[in-house]
């Protein structure tokens, strides 16, 4: 399937800006799974792309002039290929076995993932947990932020997919499974869900597996991956700071849409 | 391990130590009228020097004073050279071992550690696997914990390879010395240490591939309790003290903030943990670190001494590897001894630090400073049940290691003067060479019978000599 991606983020400052910086994961790999047809950012000034510590593409974005608004772009075409099951990797996924704030396991995650699973460690222990997640932890928007960790989503029983996320990969990693966040674009034709989006992988027979514990998918055949980490903090699309500038609006306009249904119409 | 005590001024018979003669001999001689007053004058002049550093913050002065203690820690020339060498070899050890596990993991693909107690420790960083350093220097500066058991052997306690504080005691104290006891070092040559600044400033420079590099020292700033330090180590060398605010990133290269416009920065001493140091790739709550920081480190703009990632190298839990690090890297047999350690993650292990928790000392693997540690035979039976509850919750969490009966040096205490436990940190210095100033800092646990020598766990500083034999 050929997605194409159109998003647009325009950040509106109350006040002058002096600087600002920030860490861009928005650039797609191109994997055994996902092919890059073509991408292009518009960034308020060029920037060299690097790799981050998790070999994401990264772009680091400082703008030191007097500002008030960055416009942040990124367009491009990506092939998916729908029938891979999982990817291989090369560096050891023993360090997704940390725990980091967001993704500590309390007890009650703890006693959660060790009744679903008992002594399974196996793919079907994990779409079990997945699915038991889905069910625990109902969809809803605006409960939680970007800073609520897997435990207090769990407790709240409500969320949305990076606390979807983040509750597996505490689950997971309590279980002695590796396990990691990942950011990314989803094509959807329910309005509901946000297109950009979060899911999961897990290290099970030496190679990543995809869990969207929000949509109970375990083929990720609608999903662009952008960055992958050991939460949303390390694979988030936008991590940055500024000086100045008081309030700020951010206005993102995500458009995921397939070729083929453009085509169609 | 025994439990008498090796006291390092008298032997058993109670006759005095040849090298500390000439010392015994002077305060022997010197009134104790005058010993008194020269102390007042000490913690005076220390005082003194503790009101010039909270000028610089407000009247919530975090510091504290740590107690001085004018009779020295002597070691004769002959040993030292024995302790020297094995800080050396182990410092060394250490470097490779992080270059190894960052790169080809060949110490772990021998089966000599197991894979997981690396890579899943919360001191592994990714950010750091593949990145090339200069030199292959991760620990630029590490301070190495050193402790005599009753035969006087040397242990290695634990190795510091984060930030080690403490090197502006070991210079104060001599200074303090000198300036009370100018007759002491007439008497007798005590191999000096002064020129351990430069010789930091020196090994800082060497840590960056270009030739004459801006270091600057970089503070967590005033509340932190090792401030005085930094700006003592900053004004010493001559280099600017900087918090993270006075730094800034543009298009991946670092530049501090000066009355005369943006200059770029080179090497950076940082004294100031991972988690700190980049609030856009770390926690996302720190202050005191700069955004961008890391993504300029690892496209080789600037230098950060110590390295990230040294923290899994002087984690607990590795501790009892370093040994064997040093067989395999270098093919040499260590020669400072490490303690007998258990790891709870064990279960084998477990149970024996179950069963014997009043003899042993119990430690996290991720702690640091003393706290979160039992010391067995110096505590209540509630205490150690306490402590036993914590281990079963988490017993990867724990380490457990004999009681060392540490040795002792006679030390001024209110009745006069009583052996009080110390052990030893020597600051090695990773650059060009591997070197250290001769000594380090001597640490003394003040009170009575105690063996947790830290400044936050009351423990006091004494000037640490090395004397001809």
């Amino acid at each position: 399937m050929r997605l194409s991606i159109s998003h647009d983020t325009t950040y509106q400052y109350d006040e002058q800006v002096r600087s600002s910086i920030q860490y861009l994961r928005i650039t797609p790999q191109q994997s055994e799974r996902q092919q890059v047809i073509n991408w292009e950012l518009n960034l308020p000034r060029p920037v060299r792309a690097q790799r981050d510590p998790y070999g994401n593409i990264l772009h680091v974005l400082t703008v030191d002039v007097p500002h008030d608004n960055i416009v942040i772009g990124a367009h491009g075409q990506v092939d998916i290929d729908e029938n891979c099951e999982f990817e291989h990797e090369s560096q050891s996924a023993l360090p997704f076995l940390r725990v980091t704030r967001l993704t500590e396991p309390s007890q009650a995650l703890r006693e959660f993932a060790s009744i679903q699973c008992k002594t399974r460690r196996d793919r079907t222990a994990m779409i079990d947990l997945m699915q038991a997640l889905n069910a625990h932890i109902r969809y809803e928007k605006g409960v939680t932020s970007t800073e609520t960790s897997a435990a207090d989503a769990f407790a709240a029983g409500r969320g949305v997919c990076q606390d979807h996320t983040h509750a597996f990969l505490a689950c997971a990693r309590s279980l002695g499974v590796p396990s990691r966040y990942v950011s990314g674009y989803l094509y959807t034709d329910d309005s509901d869900h946000l297109a950009s989006h979060a899911w999961a992988e897990a290290w099970l027979d030496d190679a990543w597996y995809s869990f969207d514990i929000t949509n109970n998918l375990t083929l990720p055949e609608r999903h662009l991956k952008l960055a992958v980490g050991l939460d949303y903090l390390d694979a988030c699309p936008v991590r940055g700071m500024r000086r100045g500038g008081g309030g700020e609006q951010m206005h993102a306009h995500v458009d995921v849409s397939s070729m083929f249904m453009v085509q169609a119409q | 391990m025994t439990h008498t005590f090796y006291d390092e001024m008298y032997l058993a018979n109670g006759e005095c130590r040849s090298h500390y003669r000439e010392f015994t001999r002077w305060l022997a001689d010197t009134p104790s009228d005058l010993l008194a007053q020269r102390r007042r004058e000490a913690d005076l002049l220390f005082h003194r020097a503790g009101i010039t550093f909270t000028l610089y913050g407000d009247d919530q002065g975090t510091e504290r004073l740590i107690p001085f203690d004018i009779i020295p820690r002597s070691i004769p020339a002959s040993e030292w050279r024995i302790v020297e060498r094995g800080c050396i070899q182990r410092v060394q050890a250490l470097n490779l071992f992080l270059t190894d596990i960052y790169h080809d993991q060949r110490i772990l693909k021998a089966g000599i550690i197991p894979p997981e107690q690396v890579l899943a420790n919360e001191g592994y960083q990714l950010a750091m696997q593949g990145l090339d350093l200069h030199r292959n220097i991760y620990s630029h500066i590490s301070g190495v914990d050193l402790v005599r058991d009753g035969d006087g052997s040397y242990y290695v306690l634990e190795d510091n390879l984060r930030t080690p504080s403490g090197v502006s005691y070991m210079l104060e104290d001599r200074k303090m010395m000198m300036r009370l006891f100018p007759e002491l070092f007439a008497a007798q040559r005590v191999a000096p240490i002064n020129h351990y600044p430069d010789m930091l400033l020196d090994t800082l420079k060497s840590s960056s591939p270009m030739e004459n590099p801006t270091v600057v020292v970089l503070t967590p700033g005033r509340f932190n309790s090792a401030y005085f330090e930094h700006a003592f180590l900053a004004r010493e060398m001559g280099v600017e003290l900087v918090q993270g605010a006075d730094l800034f990133v543009r298009d991946d290269k670092v530049y501090m903030r000066t009355t005369a416009g943006a200059k770029p920065v080179d090497v950076i001493y940082r004294r100031l943990d991972d988690a700190f140091l980049d609030p856009l790739a770390f926690n996302p709550d720190s202050m005191l670190g700069v955004p961008g920081l890391l993504a300029s480190y690892r496209s080789g703009n600037v230098v950060l001494a110590n390295a990230v990632g040294t923290g899994v190298a002087d984690d607990k839990s590795i501790y009892p590897y370093v040994d064997e690090m040093i067989r395999f890297y270098l093919a040499e047999e260590p020669i400072l001894k490490n303690v007998p350690t258990w790891q709870c993650r064990k279960p084998k292990d477990l149970s024996h630090v179950l069963a014997n928790l009043p003899d042993l000392v119990v430690k996290e693997t991720q702690g640091s400073g003393g706290y979160g540690m039992l010391v067995g035979p110096a505590s209540t039976k509630a205490q150690i049940e306490e402590f036993r509850a914590r281990l079963i919750a988490r017993p990867e969490a724990y380490i457990a290691q004999p009681t060392l009966s540490l040795s002792t040096c006679p030390t001024f205490v209110e009745n006069g003067i009583a052996p009080r436990h110390i052990d030893l940190r020597p600051f090695v210095l990773s650059g060009r060479e591997t070197r250290l100033v001769p000594g380090g800092l001597t640490r003394v646990a003040l009170r009575e019978g105690s063996l947790v020598v830290n400044s936050s766990q009351g423990g006091g500083t004494k000037d640490t000599w090395i004397v001809g034999d």
